[in-house]
């Protein structure tokens, strides 16, 4: 069992209804789950609304996504996910090219360029989490302090240092597979004695082959040199414990539950199908804190609710309650509205779901941020052969990468990026291995023992590159809403508005360079063609480059230091509603090179603290108030 | 007299390049034949065995070459190695007609799971599961050697 049996059973919508609780928190997801698991710790009522349907609570459901995602002709990385009308998701198959002035609305998020994004997340209990790649970088120091290094971007209103404690708690949550050594890099610090929970991942040979024609190379880079080495991402998947974590108290890794795989014990298997779904659950996802949180009692969990609108006390600025809309059937429009109240209210829904539902409210904010300065990675792939049998399609998706060029005066002019070999070769770029054997067989017309030879010839020297580049925020990169465009319930659907900035297709550009200079270091023939009539095909200075989205969504309800120039402060707490905090990847001002969810994990860690010592001197205040306010009677409206 | 089953597995020695005891490691040859028997029409499947069944008289090459068991065959083989089922071109579907099974589809998870693909790259030995930790940093065989 993932969750506590009857978990969410615990409570039914009416009973919810008619509680007022210390925190309400929307969404599921790893935000979500940290924020309600941390205030349960702290002895307070928690209710989360989530959106998707709850089939997916037990072990039984997970091996149900599981299966179709085996079972699903296309696997794109939400086909384990059924189709819900009532809380529908983007699929990295839904984009298409878009033509100057006509948005295309055809897939959930409603694009309306000029560059459409491949980019998703997932609405299903636990979120995101639950098809992450689980790579788990710390952001460099410099990372968070761009506009004062460089004139670009945002500053944060925290340091490196500020949120290192809060990693610290991240990493222990997501049982992060690291060794420090490796880590400490560009600046980046851990505390004396820090190691990670667990030993860093080995890498795999294919990394190995990689690092035999790089490491001790040179690039240079704005006049400055930088010495390439193949490194170990940390990642949130479960490897050997590090016997002196937490002063020699150890790790105990989070198990792997499979109820037909228990005796395969709780270590990444490397069976290379990370994302969507690990099947032996090996890798870190949300379901694992939500759990947690629901074990004491104090957590009441009510899914098929999709929170629809946040409404505010005009007087006061204050939230007083989340309209829901709850669901029996995914397939029908019958729903009923209903309001859920308590003292404080958190937003976890994601960096697009969030700014969606406030701008669905009305409460664009006094910035005009909301919604703005939308961030997501930049993904070029480049591809090659390399000369030798190089193991290709064995272990996790990726253990290994070149990240020297994520910090550096460089900066000042293009984008900074990280680089990921993947382990499962072309895969992401040409659909391999189907699409080797598909021409093997039947261009070819091989068969037999010729086929067999030929196949790992084919696929095994297989090299992708993956350059993940900074994105800066820009205000015109935006979430919106249009009444013309809503979902079976009514929601009105998000609207992107996106075009990839400038500075990184400077970025860009020099990342297919050096994908060049790697390959060419390697003896590699380099086998890359972006598809022009692909609908992420964009030129830049004569050069063609397909962009694939990272999944890395952040900046659009942005934290800084006053309710001009952010949504939230660094607390993550709404400027303009004392009793809301807005959290994850949209509080984020900028995003570097590091997968975002970590950073927004530590972010969280500080968010509950804060939120806890908020609702100690709201109770403090009201004891001191003599009239207790009277419970405001819930509001039920009919059907639609 | 031999088995369907042994016809399959026969003819599926000589398509894939792997031997009788491999392939029926992977536990997959009765699915697969099933696969077969929903996709094609009735009948048509022992008629094809049969066909098979004159190897090596008959060979490989004319298999492949014949309008219609050319294509079936190819999916056969991409079958065993991928473990789905890659719908059959509109050419031959207008000769012989359409079954509703006859679309891309993955068998089932076990299928993916067991595809010959994995044991050619070395991923994982055929039939068994994968590796386990830590196995993706030697050298795959064919490097080591
Ligand atoms: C393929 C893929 C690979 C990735 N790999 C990595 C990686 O390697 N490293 C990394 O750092 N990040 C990675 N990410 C990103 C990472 O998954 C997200 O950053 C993270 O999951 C976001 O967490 P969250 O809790 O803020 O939001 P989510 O996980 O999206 O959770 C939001 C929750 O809110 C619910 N919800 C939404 N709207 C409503 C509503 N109106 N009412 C009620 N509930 C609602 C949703 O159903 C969902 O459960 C990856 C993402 C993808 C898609
Ligand atoms: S490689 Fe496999 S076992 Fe390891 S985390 Fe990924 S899916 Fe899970």
């Amino acid at each position: 069992m993932i969750f506590p049996r009857d978990a969410t059973r615990r409570t039914d919508h009416k009973a919810a209804s008619e509680t007022f609780y210390d925190v309400v928190v929307v969404g599921s997801g790893i935000s979500g789950a940290i924020i309600a698991e941390q205030l349960s710790q702290a002895g307070k009522r928690v209710l989360v609304l989530e959106a998707a349907a709850d089939e997916d609570r037990s072990l039984k459901g997970y091996e149900g996504f599981l299966s179709r995602f085996y079972a699903a002709a296309s696997k794109d990385n939400q086909s384990p996910y059924p189709h819900n009308p009532n809380a529908p998701m983007p699929r990295s198959t839904d984009a298409r090219r878009i033509w100057p002035g006509q948005p295309d609305s055809s897939a959930y998020l409603v694009q309306n360029g000029p560059f459409s994004s491949d980019t998703t997340y997932t609405r299903v209990l636990g979120g995101t989490t639950m098809h992450w790649e689980a790579k788990t970088p710390r952001m460099l120091p410099q990372d968070f302090h761009l506009r004062t290094m460089f004139g670009l971007g945002q500053d944060w209103p925290l340091t490196y240092d500020d949120l290192s404690p809060y990693y610290v708690q991240a990493e222990r949550e997501l049982g992060v597979s690291a060794d420090v050594e490796h880590q400490s890099y560009l600046g980046a610090t851990f505390d004396p004695g820090y190691v990670f929970p667990m030993h860093e991942l080995p890498l795999s040979y294919l990394d190995k082959v990689v690092a035999k024609g790089v490491d001790g190379t040179f690039v240079e880079l704005d006049g400055e040199q930088f010495e390439l080495s193949v490194r170990a991402f940390p990642q949130a998947r479960n490897g050997v414990p590090n016997a002196a974590y937490d002063n020699g108290k150890g790790y105990v890794p989070v198990g792997a539950v499979n109820t037909h795989q228990v005796e395969e014990g709780e270590r990444c298997q490397g069976n290379n199908n990370c994302v969507p779904l690990c099947p032996v659950q090996a890798k870190y996802h949300a379901g694992k804190t939500l759990a947690k949180a629901l074990q004491d009692g104090r957590v009441d969990l009510l899914t098929r609710t999709v929170a629809s609108k946040v409404l505010v006390d005009p007087a006061t600025g204050r939230v007083d309650g989340i309209e829901v809309k709850v669901y029996q059937d995914p397939e029908s429009p019958q729903h009923t509205t209903m309001i859920m109240r308590g003292q404080i209210f958190v937003l976890a829904a994601n960096a697009i779901e969030n700014p969606r539902l406030m701008l669905a409210s009305g409460l664009s904010g006094s910035s005009g941020l909301m919604g703005r300065n939308l961030m997501d990675h930049a993904y070029l792939l480049s591809w090659a052969l390399l000369p030798e049998m190089a193991g290709t399609f064995r272990g996790t998706n990726c253990t290994g990468g070149i990240v020297d060029l994520r910090a550096g005066s460089f900066r000042r002019q293009q984008a900074a990026f990280a680089v990921d070999i993947h382990n499962d070769g072309w895969g992401w770029a040409t659909g391999a291995p189907y699409s080797d054997l598909v021409d093997l067989v039947d261009q070819q017309n091989l068969f037999g023992a010729e086929l067999r030879r030929a196949l790992p010839d084919r696929i095994s020297r297989q090299l992708l590159l993956a350059l993940m580049i900074d994105v800066l925020p820009n205000e015109s990169n935006r979430v919106t809403v249009d009444p013309a465009y809503t979902d079976q319930l009514g929601n009105m659907r998000p609207v992107i508005s996106y075009t990839v900035p400038e500075y990184t297709m400077r970025g860009v550009a020099y990342a297919r360079q050096f994908a060049r200079q790697v390959f060419q270091r390697l003896g590699a023939a380099d086998h890359t063609a972006y598809d022009p009539t692909d609908g992420a095909y964009l030129t830049y200075e004569g050069e063609g480059y397909v962009i694939r989205g990272g999944n890395h969504l952040a900046g659009t309800h942005m934290m800084g230091t006053n309710s001009r120039n952010s949504v939230v402060d660094a607390q993550q707490r709404s400027w303009d509603h004392p009793n809301l905090y807005l959290v994850g990847g949209g509080s984020m001002p900028t995003i570097g090179t590091s997968n975002v969810t970590l950073t927004m994990a530590a972010l969280c860690y500080r968010s509950a603290e804060r939120i806890i010592a908020q609702l100690q001197d709201e109770l403090s205040a009201r004891l001191q108030t003599p009239a207790p306010t009277e419970l405001p009677m819930p509001t039920v409206v009919a059907a639609s | 007299m031999t088995s369907r089953r042994d016809l399959f597995i026969d003819l599926s020695v000589e398509l894939t390049g792997y031997s009788r005891v491999q392939l029926l490691g992977t536990g997959m040859s009765e699915r697969y034949l099933q696969a077969l028997d929903e996709v094609l029409p009735d009948g048509m499947v022992d008629e094809f065995l049969a066909t098979s069944a004159a190897l090596p008289t008959m060979t490989i090459d004319a298999i492949l070459r014949s309008e219609t068991w050319g294509p079936v065959t190819r999916n056969i083989m991409i079958l065993w190695y991928c473990g789905r089922w890659t719908a059959l071109p509109d050419s031959w579907r207008a000769v012989h007609g359409t079954r509703p099974a006859d679309s891309n589809h993955v068998i089932s998870a076990d299928s993916y799971q067991a595809g010959l693909q994995w044991v050619a790259a070395g991923a994982h030995p055929a039939g068994a599961r994968q590796q386990g930790f830590g196995a993706w940093t030697v050298a795959p065989e064919e490097a080591a050697s």
